[in-house]
């Protein structure tokens, strides 16, 4: 058996947003010389535009680095970036297979946060290595000693000897260099055994078909070798290996430890997904690595093209951004008032804005999307049992026995000064109480169990707004229970509009059925007649608004030199009228579809 | 049958909401702007006469600025230029723009002699404080006496919707004073908040009545005119019968105009263009012998059958197939058929006529960007 090279170290960050992960491996990534000052965007790592505008990461980018440390050896780094966000924890189980260590970044002023804790425990129970980094030490506010103490407390973490950066002024950085050499071991495996590299992700390229982004466990791939996925059946010609500096840099061979990326001319994902194992193809029967635990999306919503003619486009795009993301999951649907397009599922709301914003932004297609709703279980009369998240498939009430709705456990933590606050809002919720601890004399952990569908609105607006950001909140699906639920239906003019609808808890249809039409008559343009719009429940109108006709649309004055104007104020109307959707009579923007969002907070 | 336009950019002082091209203190250059005026006419017609085109117009329009503060022999003098350099029609509608506190019988009677026949005075409002408040450099007894020097003549008063504190009887004030010394046109215009202008931080600041009360305003002002004798034939003008603005009416009939002057446009040889609008540019220009054009433009068929339409919805008289027909060779209604088909409620059709239905005159843009590709 021969190991792995032993000057080799495979680690990820772990951080919660804003604890400047992204900017910590920016400095790394500058201190090894990786990236010249010079040539460095801010934030290399988060290449998406979308990454970068909100700051956080979403796909894991990998990067390999050299450094030569105080013993006088070189070392080779991979570093694997993760999501700090609680909707991509399944991003970062991939990336924390793929490691044998990990930096936990604390912000120095803030202490260990909810979602970082989820993140944690995933890397303990994957034997990482875990090295704490207290970072923003150059901030007025730094509590270092305190962050200290959390950790030791809350994790259970040795903070000794910890470094303490400023990632912002590049302050220590070296010291958390010299303990991923120090504490972060070397990969096992066995260079000559056939070769199991692990799938952690992938993307499509025009050129070289599907990158995949691998971490050879055993053996060793070179260009040439013939290879295939364990669970796939199809063989393929390895056209290229390389390693992430940090962009694709072809090297003759990758071996057991290393990670880097294969490419062998793949045209579907289907065939060769992420989690799987790639192994030779001369060793059929090789035992594959474990894979990941498959996630389920918890929220659904339909997207549309809002020019019904993009179908295919849309079709193409969707398919584009499932090749790098496995959690994502669509299927053709088909809308009476927005014609055709997709029912997509996502792992939570952040997840389902981003990809929004991905097929606009990458794909320059204009879409709507209807509102998110999450996956309810039917049980008919006649006995049969299936799972609903699209509101107008939902059967005539007289079929259904009953319903279900998924419950989430919620964990809330908070400064203790907003616990009424934040009691309030999960009562007005549906939640159940279930266990309150304080932590320390700033901090409470708040635990309630509450239905998924009441979490999908503005549950993360609101916490955030009652606790003047403070809190933050973590949650997973803790099973289905058995609830009063009602599909509410939106009229236009008189006629339904099926992207409008919703299902809703019974005792709060009258409510949310009056916010809805306010808030859609005040999104509606006036047109040229008056639109009632109403909210109904099986026929039964509950309430009710009325966008009244517009009384003056017209340009004063037009003679000889305000002819070209005219037609161009004409032009622009016209371009505006483009992004409206006609339902029935009555011409719709496509923002509206996301109304249903907002609640009463807005009035 | 064609127009002349020709714009004369002085006045006494700038009003709140005015983004015309003028210069208030520039009154000096009037004598040296209209020689370079008089200049341009005959560039003009000596262009025309080369062409060869057929043409005989039929009304020439003073506009502004205000063309009643310069010296009245200067615009005597450019009429005299204009029958030097076009042929007009035997019985020309000649109008000019003027202000009240501008104007005094001797004047009038050298726009007489100018051959002027008709003559558009800015009321606005007959509130004082709102004329003020327009930095108006008239009030409402100044506008009598105007209206008494024209007694018996051809004039029209303009009055202004949507000014600040505006209410229905301000409105009904205005136009009963307006018909009542003796205009046979009442243009009611909107007020339109320009950026730039002074009135659009009132209108930033939401000081103006909104689109609601502005559309009440008018609704109630349609009605008082007609109850007086004043008919809408198009958006913002009434006239009592046979006394429209045949000027105006060019225009919305896709006529062809030629303007002169800073900053005025054209619509000849299928094309629209436009004078620079800078006062030095524009006598260098034609100091020089060139036009002053800044900017022109052939209309293509496409765009010209859309402008046809969009015109003459702004009238009573409306759309005349047959008139489309002439023009195009074609049948508007399979030009636009869809358009067409999604509008024909909002439209009133009546023989060879199409018109939009009253109720929806004054939101036409709703239905004219249908017939936009």
């Amino acid at each position: 058996m021969a190991r792995p090279d032993r000057n080799l170290r495979n680690f990820c960050i772990i951080a919660h947003i804003d604890h400047g992960k992204s900017t910590l491996a920016d400095r790394i990534m500058e201190l090894t010389g990786q990236v010249s000052k010079r040539d460095m965007e801010e934030q290399l790592l988060d290449s998406m535009d979308i990454e970068r505008e909100r700051g956080i990461t979403i796909k894991l980018a990998p990067v390999r680095m050299y450094y030569t440390a105080l013993d006088g050896q070189e070392y080779e780094f991979n570093l694997i970036d993760t999501p700090g966000h609680v909707d991509f924890t399944y991003e970062v189980s991939r990336s924390l297979a793929a490691c044998e260590g990990a930096l936990l970044v604390v912000d120095a002023t803030q202490g260990v946060e909810a979602q970082t804790l989820a993140n944690v425990y995933l890397a303990l129970e994957n034997d990482l290595e875990i090295i704490p980094v207290i970072n923003k030490i150059d901030l007025q506010s730094a509590r270092i000693e305190e962050a200290k103490k959390e950790i030791e407390e809350v994790i259970g973490l040795d903070t000794e000897g910890c470094p303490c950066v400023s990632a912002k002024e590049g302050t220590n950085i070296r010291d958390i260099l010299e303990a991923v050499v120090a504490k972060i071991p070397p990969p096992e495996g066995d260079t000559e055994a056939p070769l199991r590299a692990l799938i952690f992700d992938s993307y499509y390229d025009n050129y070289k078909g599907v990158i995949l982004f691998v971490r050879i466990k055993d053996g060793q791939v070179r260009t040439g070798d013939k290879i295939k996925a364990a669970l796939g059946e199809r063989v393929y010609e390895v056209t290229e290996v390389g390693a992430f500096a940090p962009y694709l840099q072809p090297k003759p061979r990758l071996a057991a430890g290393e990670v880097g990326y294969l490419a062998a001319s793949i045209k579907s994902i289907e065939d060769v997904s992420v989690g799987d194992t790639v192994i030779n193809a001369a060793f059929p029967d090789t035992v594959p690595l474990p894979g990941y635990k498959k996630v389920q999306p918890v929220v659904f919503c339909g997207i549309f093209p809002l020019d019904g003619s993009k179908f295919l486009d849309l079709k193409d795009a969707i398919s584009k951004l499932k090749l790098n993301d496995a959690a994502l999951s669509f299927e053709p649907d088909n809308s009476v008032a927005l014609g055709f397009g997709f029912r997509c599922g996502f792992l939570g709301l952040l997840h389902m804005e981003i990809i929004q914003e991905r097929i606009e932004r990458e794909f320059n297609l204009d879409i709507i999307t209807t509102a998110p709703s999450v996956s309810y279980i039917v049980h008919k009369t006649d006995g049969t049992v299936f799972h609903v998240d699209n509101p107008s498939h939902l059967p005539p009430v007289a079929e259904i026995d009953y319903m279900e709705e998924p419950i989430v456990k919620t964990e809330i933590y908070s400064p203790p000064e907003y616990m009424g606050s934040i009691m309030d809002l999960c009562r007005d919720k549906r939640g159940v109480f279930k266990d309150m601890t304080y932590l320390d004399a700033h901090r409470v952990r708040i635990e309630y169990l509450l239905p998924l569908n009441e979490i999908v609105y503005d549950f993360f607006d609101e916490i955030k707004s009652r606790t003047k950001g403070y809190a933050s909140f973590d949650y997973e699906i803790a099973g289905y229970e058995r609830s009063k639920l009602v599909r509410m239906d939106i009229l236009l003019n008189g006629e339904i509009c099926d992207a409008l609808s919703l299902i809703v808890h019974e005792e709060r249809a009258y409510q949310r059925g009056r916010t809805l039409c306010e808030n859609l008559k005040d999104a509606i343009p006036r047109q040229l007649f008056e639109i009632p719009v109403q909210a109904a429940i099986g026929g039964k109108v509950i309430a009710r608004e009325t966008v009244k006709a517009v009384r003056k649309d017209v340009l004063a004055k037009c003679y000889g030199g305000d002819i070209t104007r005219k037609k161009k104020l004409l032009e622009k109307q016209k371009e505006g009228k483009k992004r409206m959707r006609q339902i029935g009579t009555v011409e719709v923007p496509s923002e509206v579809f996301m109304q249903i969002l907002k609640t009463n907070r807005d009035k | 049958m064609a127009g002349i336009y020709v714009h004369i950019p002085f006045c006494r002082q700038k009003c709140t909401y005015c983004d015309f091209t003028s210069f208030p203190n520039r009154l000096s250059f009037a004598e040296a702007y209209m020689a370079c005026l008089y200049k341009e006419l005959s560039l003009r017609g000596k262009e025309l006469e080369k062409s060869g085109k057929e043409v005989v117009f039929d009304t020439v329009y003073f506009g502004g600025g205000t063309p009643s503060v310069i010296d009245p022999e200067l615009i005597y003098g450019a009429m005299k230029q204009i029958k030097n350099c076009f042929p007009l029609s035997k019985d020309p509608e000649i109008t000019i723009e003027m202000n009240p506190g501008t104007v005094s019988e001797k004047k009038i009677e050298t726009y007489l002699r100018a051959g002027i026949n008709r003559f558009s005075v800015g009321l606005q409002t007959a509130i004082d404080s709102q004329l003020e408040n327009l930095n108006r450099i008239h009030n409402v007894r100044d506008y009598l006496y105007c209206a008494s020097l024209l007694k018996g003549k051809n004039f029209s008063a303009d009055v202004m919707l949507g000014l600040k504190g505006q209410t229905k009887e301000d409105v009904e004030k205005t136009i009963l004073i307006a018909a009542e010394s003796g205009a046979s046109h009442i243009s009611m215009y909107a007020l339109t908040p320009e950026d730039g202008t002074p009135i659009y931080t009132d209108y930033l600041n939401g000081e103006l009545p909104d689109a609601d009360e502005v559309a009440s305003l008018y609704d109630f002002g349609r009605k008082l005119l007609k109850e007086k004798g004043f008919f809408r034939y198009e958006v913002s003008n009434f006239a009592k019968p046979g006394k429209e603005s045949r000027h105006n009416l060019n225009y919305w009939r896709r006529g062809e105009y030629l303007g002169f002057g800073v900053s005025a446009s054209s619509f000849f040889f299928e094309r629209r263009f436009t004078n620079t609008f800078d006062l030095d540019e524009y006598m260098k220009c034609v100091i020089s012998g060139f036009f002053p054009v800044i900017e022109s433009e052939k209309v293509e068929k496409e765009d010209a059958k859309f402008e046809f339409l969009m015109l003459a919805l702004r009238t009573e008289e409306g759309i005349s197939s047959k008139g489309y027909r002439d023009a195009f060779g074609s049948d508007w209604k399979e030009d636009f058929a869809e358009a067409y088909r999604k509008t024909k409620k909002y439209l009133r059709e009546t023989g060879d006529r199409t018109k939009i239905a009253d109720k929806y005159l004054y939101v036409q843009n709703r239905i004219l960007t249908e017939y936009m590709s």
